[in-house]
C-alpha cells in the first residue's frame, strides 16, 4: 500500500498536537482512508481520551515493542468509523522505553495495512520527539499565533529538515480573528513569513474543541463547528484536494494574507 | 548530491547537500573517494554539511568510509546545527572556516567574509573569524558570532555578536531590526519590542562605551 506516514509535532506543549492528530485521523477515515493514529507520547498518554477509546485499551504500543503482544493486538478499532484505528501508549513507562529503531519498525509494519499512519509526538526536542519522528516521511507542524510557539516551531522545523522529512507543512491553530485584526496577535502571514514552510490549514479558536476533547469524540466525526470544518479541510488537502483557505484574518501585520497564499500555493 | 569545489587556498570544499538522506551519504562519499583517489590523497578538505545534524553514527561512518581510507586531511567540519557544533568541538574537531594563508598575511587571524545564502532557524548557529553577511533572515533563537562585522540582509530576530573576540570597532547592519539584544565586543545593547527602530533598517555600533543604534541611512 502506498501509505503516508506523518508526525504531528510542535516543539511547544499545549498548542493542539493531540487534538489535531485525533481530528485529522477521524476526518481521513470519514473520507474512506484507512487510518491509524499512534500515541507517541510515552508516559503521558492523551490520544486515547481525546478519541474516546480509553476504556478499550488492553495492550499498548510498549507491550507490542516489548514482545508482550503482537502489534495487531495493540490496535484499537473505532466503533464509530469503519476505517479508524489507534494504538495507545503506556502511561506507566517513560520515553526511554522506546528506541528510534523500534519506532521505525512499527511504522514500517503498519505501512502494509494503512493509507495514513499519524504519529502524535510529545512536546520537546529530546528523545520522545526524535522517536516519534524516526519512522515517518512527512511532518505537520502545529503552532499558535504566539511568539513563543512560533520560535519553538522554527526550532522543530530545523530539526525536521535535518532529518530529511518532506513535505513539512504548517497548521496555525487557535486563531482569534478579532485579536489579529486589532494587532494583539501575530497574523498568519507573519507566522508564514517567519517559518517559511507551506501552510496546510488554519484552525480558529472554538469552544467546541474543548467540549469534544472532554466528551472523547473528535469534532470531525459529527460536528460542523468552524474548527471541525477547518480540520476536514486540512484532511482534504492532505489527500491532495485543492481546497481554498477560509478567510480568517484579512488585516495582518505584514500585508495581504491572500496575496501571500496565492504566492505560496499558486491558487 | 555532493559537490567539490577548489578554494583560493588550494583546499577542497566538499559541499554535502542537506536534502540527501543520511543513509546515502557514506556511499556517496565512498564514490567520490574512488573516483578522486589521486587528487584526494593528502588534500586539505573542508566538509560542509549546511544545517545538517551530525550524530555519532554519521561521523564515524564518514571517518571510516571516507576520511581515513582516502588519506585526506579534514581542516573543518562545518555545520550550522548548534548542538552538533558543540559536540564536535568537545571531541576536538575544528568547526570554523579555516583561515587561508593569503588572508593571514594581511589581517592576522581573519578569514575572508562568510556569505551565507540562507536563513538561520531557531537553534542554528554560525561562528566565523571575519565578517559575516547573511543573505536571509536570522530567526528568533538563531545565533551569529563573528570576530568582525555582521550584515543581515533579511530580518534580524535572533542574537548577533559582532567583534565577539573583543573588537568594539565592529558594526552590525540589519535590513529589518527586530531583535531585543545586539552584542558588540564586550557590550550588550538592549532594545524594546515596538521601539522606534523596530522593523527598520539600522546600523548598530559602539561609541564611547555605549551601544548606539541608528537608522540607515542616518536622518539628517
Amino acid at each position: 500500500m502506498d501509505s503516508h506516514v506523518i508526525v504531528v509535532t510542535s516543539g511547544k506543549g499545549g498548542v493542539g498536537k493531540t487534538t489535531t492528530t485525533a481530528n485529522l485521523a477521524a476526518a481521513l477515515a470519514r473520507m474512506g482512508k484507512k487510518v491509524v493514529a499512534i500515541d507517541g507520547d510515552v508516559g503521558l498518554r492523551n490520544l486515547d481520551v481525546i478519541m474516546g477509546l480509553e476504556n478499550r485499551i488492553v495492550y499498548t504500543l510498549i507491550d507490542a515493542i516489548d514482545g508482550a503482544c503482537r502489534l495487531r493486538q495493540a490496535l484499537i478499532k473505532d466503533k464509530r468509523l469503519e476505517n479508524l484505528f489507534m494504538i495507545p501508549t503506556a502511561q506507566s513507562k517513560t520515553k526511554d522505553s522506546v528506541s528510534a529503531e523500534q519506532m521505525v519498525a512499527v511504522c514500517d509494519e503498519l505501512r502494509a495495512d494503512f493509507d495514513y499512519i499519524i504519529v502524535d509526538s510529545p512536546a520537546g526536542i529530546e528523545a520522545g520527539f526524535k522517536n516519534a519522528a524516526a519512522g515517518v516521511d512527512e511532518a505537520l507542524v502545529v503552532t499558535t499565533p504566539e511568539v513563543s510557539a512560533v520560535r519553538d516551531a522554527d526550532r522543530i522545523i530545523g530539526l525536521l529538515e535535518s532529518m530529511e522529512k518532506s513535505p513539512i507543512r504548517l497548521i496555525v491553530n487557535r486563531i482569534r480573528p478579532h485579536m489579529m485584526e486589532k494587532g494583539d496577535m501575530l497574523g498568519v502571514a507573519d507566522v508564514l513569513d517567519i517559518l517559511a514552510i507551506d501552510l496546510i490549514g488554519m484552525v480558529p479558536e472554538d469552544e467546541s474543541v474543548v467540549k469534544s476533547a472532554n466528551a472523547g469524540e473528535p469534532l470531525t466525526i459529527s460536528s460542523d463547528s468552524p474548527a471541525a470544518r477547518a480540520f476536514k479541510n486540512i484532511a482534504a488537502r492532505l489527500v491532495g484536494d485543492n481546497i481554498p483557505f477560509m478567510p480568517v484574518d484579512s488585516t495582518s501585520g505584514n500585508g495581504n494574507l491572500f496575496g501571500r497564499l496565492k504566492r505560496v500555493f499558486g491558487l | 548530491m555532493i559537490k567539490i569545489k577548489g578554494t583560493a587556498d588550494s583546499m577542497m570544499r566538499c559541499i554535502i547537500s542537506e536534502g540527501m538522506p543520511a543513509e546515502e551519504l557514506p556511499a556517496a562519499l565512498g564514490d567520490i573517494r574512488l573516483r578522486g583517489q589521486r587528487i584526494l590523497r593528502g588534500a586539505e578538505v573542508i566538509l560542509d554539511f549546511g544545517a545538517r545534524k551530525l550524530d555519532e553514527r554519521l561521523v564515524s561512518r564518514i571517518l571510516t568510509d571516507f576520511v581515513w581510507p582516502s588519506e585526506v586531511r579534514v581542516v573543518a567540519w562545518i555545520t550550522y546545527d548548534a548542538e552538533s557544533q558543540d559536540n564536535m568541538k568537545r571531541a576536538g574537531f575544528s568547526t570554523s572556516e579555516p583561515v587561508p594563508a593569503t588572508a593571514r598575511a594581511k589581517l592576522p587571524g581573519t578569514a575572508p567574509s562568510l556569505v551565507l545564502e540562507r536563513s538561520l532557524r531557531s537553534g542554528q548557529r554560525v561562528e566565523h573569524s571575519g565578517d559575516v553577511i547573511i543573505d536571509g533572515h536570522v530567526n528568533d533563537g538563531a545565533e551569529v558570532l563573528s570576530t568582525g562585522n555582521i550584515t543581515v540582509l533579511g530580518r534580524l530576530n535572533g542574537l548577533v555578536h559582532a567583534g565577539c573576540e573583543g573588537d568594539e570597532g565592529t558594526i552590525v547592519i540589519a535590513r529589518s531590526m527586530e531583535a531585543l539584544q545586539v552584542r558588540i565586543g564586550g557590550r550588550i545593547g538592549s532594545l524594546e519590542r515596538g521601539a522606534q527602530w523596530w522593523g527598520k533598517m539600522v546600523t548598530v555600533r559602539v561609541d564611547d562605551g555605549s551601544v548606539l543604534i541608528d537608522y540607515w541611512p542616518a536622518l539628517k
